[in-house]
């Protein structure tokens, strides 16, 4: 009997500990950031979550402050994995000191206490260094809670060689842009002037943002949902027509049939954030040389309106027992010239910093767009940015209705304009599901 | 995420206890002893301590991997947050829920109808897959015995590749543009990714990556019939068709039942490979199966204790129709006795 009671024993203090640990179960992060003590001569290690290849930035840092090393760990791309893991890795108590978080994703991150405010660790401090409404994305409450890394002014990339040979115009709005996309299916054998991504609900929500729909504001504590505002359903028609007469090619973006199709000169075009340039550049090397970049085609004619897609921030997550130090890096890698020159150079998007684009590599002749000094589209398209447009904080959540409700319109079941009032309902459904107020606007 | 047991389809990456069934051994895998009727009469009033103390290690690991992480499931699913502040983004607390999750979960159309699909999905798949393990296996029992050594070797390959990458490795060839199988086809190809097709594209995938575990499982049983009964249908002048028929299949009954439900759980829990081709395809819906409904609202949502819920709602279903085809089974056999 002994052994039996012995094993019995066993058997409920190991049943004991895991129900013991969850009476301590917490909403948000497992473990909250503190500052650990440092003593001099000793090393500190921080763990970075990204999905760029900033490696070279970070051995620069690893070089010159051999006291605060950082290990670069790439994860999936942010909805693709990235989030996924960081969520989890937050409520497991074992989250990295920083990752990369998308300015959409921080209000997420914010919910579910998942961020150090950087306020109480000096990061006020560093504000001037930054464009404004960049540093504004990581504030809630009068707090800061990420450093702005960089954003995605949106452009027009193109293919100025089959442009020229077909005899298109390059356009200048989006139904100049229509009428380029029939002539692009007639003349060009099967090529398409772009693709729509289903799955990219993050790219088409540019374009509403240019027409200056607000998808979700607030006001005092109540949140307002208004992705079937009348300037969204308009945008919403405008692609729907397109897709109707099948002058896009649909398939997912910055995936491989897509790539292959770019390099094909199967899609002459691509409506994108200024880090594009690295992917066409990176996933297309044959096709060097042939590229030019122009302002997005415009809603009203002669406008100069802009959008963004994309921007991350450094945020330093909750949990981490360095935020001083973290916050230090996080600083030098988005504002210093030379960790800049990099980031761009590894496709991290638009700098948050202030810079002078003459100053940085950025302003440099590209010889993949024909020696065009490109960037200066972007400078010009970033101080177009309508900075007043917000995200949800279940705006992941959000993509995936869209993705879902974009999946069967390009099949052929429902429509763009449908997608976005089905996604409306169930928008607001999610906000009440959280436990906030919320309505329709 | 709480699950019953990970063997068979749909988990992906082969887990511990599929690696505990030796390839080939035949007695480990003659009968479905876990469901055995108990057996009744002689047995000693009091077990054996020794037993205890061999049963020890496996309670102690069954409480702590599979029956403690069932009930914290539970537990959370039983919880909510509940926000504060201003817009909510104040500090959240964790409140009692009470079966709260459990009716939001019933009332999302997405979550009820991901059942439905998986059941049609195991309707099609679990029969064809399981007919295929069988066929080889006979045709394996048929062949001589270095062939068919090299053969059952390469036919069990693919279950040692993760669920994940025979996915990608399967996205290649289904992706219009890059596959080989869409180029050579030319206009006559179907679209693999299509909302009508893609079901049957991930099925596909499935029966390639189990039809060589299951049949595996088979061919240990075919190896179990003892050789007098073949010189006796021989004797009594039946061919190879009919020893297959008469022999073969009904005895090994016991391995198709167990092959059975071990895929019903595999195709509840769908997964791995649905998560990859949604990258692929926006056919795959974000609440395509039920346990990436759930996976959804962990991690997109960052709700756990709705997630927690419908992993509960899921293994329920799961135990429910594993157990009822049992039962199903069994009592025909009662009967034919």
């Amino acid at each position: 009997m002994p052994v039996r009671r012995k094993v019995l024993a066993w058997g409920a203090a190991a049943a004991a500990a895991p129900a013991l640990a969850a009476c301590g179960e917490s909403a948000g992060a497992a473990r909250l950031t503190r500052q650990a003590p440092r003593r001099k001569g000793q090393k500190t290690r921080l763990v970075f979550w990204t999905w760029v290849p900033l490696q070279k930035a970070v051995a620069l840092w690893n070089r010159k402050r051999p006291d605060i090393h950082v290990e670069v760990q790439i994860v999936p791309a942010n909805t693709q994995g990235g989030y996924q893991k960081m969520h989890s890795s937050l409520k497991a108590g074992s989250p990295p000191d920083l990752a990369q978080i998308e300015y959409y994703a921080l209000p997420e991150f914010m919910l579910v206490n998942g961020l150090t405010n950087l306020s109480e660790h000096g990061g006020d401090k560093l504000k001037d260094s930054y464009v404004d409404w960049q540093w504004k994305q990581g504030v809630f409450g009068g707090e800061l809670f990420a450093m702005p890394q960089g954003s995605g002014p949106m452009g027009f990339y193109y293919r100025k060689d089959l442009f020229e040979r077909w005899d298109i115009e390059v356009p200048r709005t989006w139904d100049e842009f229509r009428r380029a996309a029939v002539k692009v299916k007639k003349r060009g054998a099967g090529a398409h002037i772009c693709a729509f991504p289903p799955n990219n609900a993050m790219w088409y929500a540019a374009f509403p943002w240019q027409r200056g729909a607000q998808w979700i504001r607030s006001e005092g504590d109540t949140w307002l949902v208004d992705i079937d505002s009348e300037a969204s359903l308009e945008v919403a028609d405008f692609w729907d027509g397109l897709l109707r007469d099948k002058l896009l090619a649909v398939m997912p973006d910055t995936q491989s049939a897509w790539y292959k199709a770019v390099q094909s000169g199967q899609l002459v075009s691509w409506p994108a954030a200024q880090w594009g340039d690295a992917l066409l550049r990176g996933n297309a090397p044959g096709t060097k040389g042939k590229w030019r970049v122009t302002t997005l085609p415009q809603w009203e004619a002669g406008d100069n309106a802009s959008a963004n897609w994309g921007g991350s921030s450094t945020a330093i997550l909750q949990g981490t027992q360095h935020p001083a130090e973290a916050l230090e890096f996080a600083h030098w890698l988005n504002t210093d010239p030379e960790s800049i020159d990099l980031l761009v150079a590894a496709g991290y998007g638009w700098p948050a910093a202030r810079i002078d684009l003459k100053d940085t590599a950025l302003g440099k002749p590209d010889p993949f767009f024909g020696g065009q000094r490109y960037n200066e589209v972007f400078q010009e398209s970033d101080s177009h940015v309508d900075t007043s447009w917000k995200w949800a904080p279940t705006t992941i959540q959000s993509f995936e209705h869209i993705k879902d409700a974009f999946g069967r319109a390009t099949a052929g079941n429902g429509s763009i304009t449908g997608a976005m009032k089905d996604v409306q309902g169930r928008v607001v459904d999610d906000l009440k599901a959280k436990g906030l107020k919320v309505r329709s606007a | 995420m709480m699950a019953p047991r990970t063997e068979a389809a749909g988990d992906g990456a082969p887990g511990p206890a599929s690696a505990s069934s030796p390839p080939g051994g035949p007695a480990s895998t003659a009968a479905p002893a876990p469901v055995a009727p108990a057996a009744g009469g002689r047995r000693s009033p009091r077990p054996d301590r020794a037993a205890w103390f061999f049963l020890g290690p496996f309670l102690a690991l069954f409480l702590f991997a599979f029956v403690l992480p069932i009930g914290y499931a539970v537990y959370q699913s039983l919880l909510k947050v509940e926000r504060h502040g201003p817009l909510g983004l104040g500090k959240p607390t964790v409140g009692f829920a009470g079966l709260e999750n459990y009716a939001l979960a019933l009332q999302q159309a997405d979550f009820v109808e991901s059942f439905g699909r998986v059941l049609l999905f195991g309707i099609v798949q679990v029969p064809v897959m399981l007919l295929l393990a069988l066929v080889l296996a006979l045709l394996l029992d048929q062949l001589a015995d270095r062939w068919a050594g090299l053969l059952r070797a390469s036919y069990f390959l693919p279950y040692g590749i993760p669920g994940v990458i025979a996915t990608i490795l399967w996205g290649f060839l289904y992706v219009p543009g890059i596959s080989p199988i869409t180029e050579a086809l030319g206009s006559a190809s179907p679209e693999f990714l299509s909302y009508d097709n893609m079901l049957w594209s991930v099925a596909n995938i499935v029966v390639w990556e189990f039809a060589g575990y299951n049949m595996l499982i088979i061919v240990a049983q075919l190896k179990s019939i003892p050789q007098e009964l073949y010189e006796a249908a021989r004797i009594d002048g039946a061919g190879p068709w009919q020893t297959a028929l008469r022999i073969k299949i009904p005895l090994v009954r016991p391995a198709l039942v167990l092959t059975c439900v071990f895929s019903i759980i595999g195709t509840m829990q769908l997964f791995a490979e649905p998560l990859v081709m949604r990258v692929l395809s926006p056919a795959v819906t974000a609440n395509y199966t039920p346990n990436l409904s759930a996976y959804n609202d962990a991690f997109a949502n960052a709700n756990v204790y709705l997630a927690a819920a419908k992993a509960v709602l899921l293994a329920l279903v799961a135990c429910a129709l594993s157990f009822g085809f049992l039962s199903l089974v069994t009592r025909k056999e009662r009967r034919g006795r």
